[in-house]
């Protein structure tokens, strides 16, 4: 990792974990965010009384970093996966903390960056009119999430009606029926843990031109 | 446009005409641009009206950091307007050239972190997760589903912060219970669970006294604090099979006497928390408090609470000023149900307190701030009657005229 900290900092706000130790647990108040210096940490959350891995985050990545902007408790729960080397910052120290360290400001601003699309990207799906629609941009946000795959063909999304339906903000059993009534037209297929989407360019284009159409 | 040799470290300035386009909304480009001369206007249409709205890129401003940094289309489109100039960046010669001035980055982070603040509210309040969660609740479900799959070490961890966070909370007695129970290396008992809290694992009411407050059930007699009851009840024991509170509350201090406490060092407060009389302490509050900082005013509140001196006079007081203050930290952190619980504790502990009829005032408060409107006016009307006469009762009339009007 370039960062370039030095030993005192390390002493400072070092902390470390041993393998399959939470860092901190979804729900508990959050006032720290910590940045990875070495190990994996897994994030998981609790959706239906169930475990489900968010993501996996490695030597330079940063976690808990909401915590900057305000007082919510933690929406994921973290887990060392090996040993694990972490700086923990609390809030308050904030401002000092990113007048002597451009680096790890940097780092935040990435992050951010990304973060900040992210949340508008979900938010322009919120901001839909009819379900259907909101279902089929969800679909659409996913594929263009990931780089690998070609949208011109047909696509297949790891993605449950869970999922779906979160991201959407509907309940469980309108999401699913929206996804029925994909499914029946055949413009989708469903399988348990994945969607495959017949034509996502179509869904785009029909997403994109009623989003236009919602102000006029 | 015309490209010209680089600037020092290779860094490209281009030069465009007027009405020119930098680039549009939806472009997929990594670059990042200074404007070294010249106008140029960003238009972008807003998300929630549909607007379109532009803005003026200063002399020396950065524009394109967020899509660039972040990897994603353009959301705005970039047009010259008279001859202008700007330096083109890649990402790694922006990070360079800004990790040489940390105040850039600083700036930069700051608008990127209330723009964020911003969207995810946005998010929130789009959702419609106004509604209240209880994370206490949440926190405890998930000790029960990590015992229940025989992840001992995680349930603690949960249970554990559930009794550091919440001692006075509904489950503090059961998560106690199961913490003794796992290191005694008792499995998860069968009618853990797992998909609720439901009846099988919910712990025994709390002890006698404690007012059931409920923020969804409509209004009802019981969700009132019998005021007159309270100082008898209080001392009376506890029913059915859980520990008292106070007795909860000393078991705890044993459970948590070998272990630092955590949260005090770690915030950097540990000037304030050295200095340990309760009226250091609550100036200490008063300060943090004062500067918006709750979560620090709300430690050292608890601290106070927490050293129990209600000899004197003056102690006694600041004790119950605690609560009272403990409470409004709550509030301001978006707490109401922890707000409730210091606030009732005022009514419920200290009858006769200067405190009383500002608690139920700010009951009022939260129940108002979660949208129950019957209730809200329900504690408005006490302070309303109460006497002698001051500010707060005219302060409730406004309250209830207001509510009333809606």
């Amino acid at each position: 990792m370039a960062m370039a900290l030095d030993e005192r900092f390390f002493e400072k706000f070092g902390v470390e974990y041993a393998p399959n130790e939470i860092i901190f647990c979804e729900w508990e108040p959050g006032n720290e965010f910590y940045f990875i210096q070495s190990g994996n940490v897994r994030i998981v959350k609790f959706i239906q009384n169930r475990e489900k891995n968010l993501s996996v985050l490695t030597d330079g990545d940063v976690f808990g970093e909401m915590a900057i902007l305000e007082e919510q408790p933690r929406s994921a729960t973290a887990i060392a996966m090996d040993h694990v080397k972490l700086l923990k910052f609390h809030r308050d120290n904030f401002d000092t903390l990113m007048s002597g360290n451009p680096q790890l400001a940097y780092k935040l601003l990435v992050i951010f960056s990304k973060r900040i699309y992210d949340a508008k990207r979900r938010l322009m799906i919120l901001l839909l009119e009819e379900p259907q629609l909101k279902v089929m941009d969800v679909l659409v946000m996913l594929a263009e999430q990931d780089p690998h795959l070609d949208l011109q063909n047909e696509i297949s999304l790891q993605v449950t009606a869970q999922d779906v339906a979160r991201w959407a903000g509907l309940t469980e059993d309108d999401a699913q029926k929206e996804l029925t009534h994909l499914g029946r037209t055949d413009k989708i297929e469903m399988f348990g843990d994945k969607i495959v989407v017949r034509k996502i360019r179509e869904f785009q284009r029909l997403v994109a031109s009623r989003r236009k159409s919602m102000y006029q | 446009m015309s490209n010209g040799a680089g600037g020092p470290s290779g860094i490209i300035t281009r030069t465009y005409k007027s009405g020119s386009i930098i680039y549009f909304e939806g472009d997929k480009s990594e670059y990042i641009y200074i404007l070294k001369a010249g106008k140029v206007f960003l238009t972008t249409i807003k998300l929630d009206t549909g607007e379109e709205y532009k803005e003026e890129v200063r002399q020396g401003e950065f524009f394109g950091v967020k899509s660039a940094l972040g990897k994603y289309p353009r959301e705005d489109t970039a047009q010259t307007m008279g001859n202008t100039t700007v330096l083109v960046l890649t990402p790694a010669d922006f990070e360079r050239l800004v990790l040489k001035n940390a105040n850039v980055v600083k700036k930069m982070l700051r608008v990127f972190s209330n723009q964020l603040r911003r969207i995810v509210k946005m998010e929130r309040s789009v959702l419609g997760e106004t509604e209240i969660v209880n994370p206490d609740a949440e926190l405890f479900k998930i000790g029960e589903y990590y015992y229940k799959m025989g992840v001992e070490k995680h349930a603690q961890y949960a249970y554990k912060r559930y009794m550091e966070y919440y001692p006075d909370g509904e489950h503090a007695s059961l998560a106690m219970k199961r913490v003794r129970a796992i290191d005694a290396g008792e499995p998860a008992p069968p009618d853990i669970g797992g998909h609720d809290t439901g009846p099988a694992a919910a712990p025994p009411k709390q002890a006698a006294g404690e007012a059931d407050f409920s923020f969804d059930e409509p209004d009802q007699s019981k969700d009132m604090i019998d005021f007159d009851d309270s100082a008898h009840e209080d001392e009376a024991p506890a029913k059915g099979s859980s520990a008292s509170s106070s007795s909860l509350s000393s078991e705890m201090d044993d459970f948590f006497a070998d272990t630092k406490n955590p949260g005090l060092d770690d915030l950097g407060i540990d000037d304030a928390a050295a200095s340990n009389s309760p009226r250091e302490l609550n100036e200490s509050a008063e300060a943090s408090f004062a500067k918006g900082n709750f979560s620090m005013a709300l430690d050292l509140y608890q601290k106070i609470i927490s050293l129990n001196k209600t000899t004197g006079p003056d102690e006694k007081k600041l004790y119950e000023k605690a609560h009272f203050d403990a409470g409004r930290c709550y509030m301001e952190m978006g707490k109401p149900k922890e707000a409730l619980d210091f606030m009732s504790k005022v009514l419920r502990n200290f009858t006769g307190s200067p405190y009383v009829k500002a608690a139920i005032f700010h009951i009022g408060m939260i129940f108002e701030s979660v949208s129950q409107k019957e209730k809200a006016i329900t504690y408005y009307n006490k302070v309303l009657n109460m006497s002698p006469k001051d500010k707060l009762n005219s302060d409730a009339l406004t309250k209830i005229k207001h509510l009333q009007g809606k």
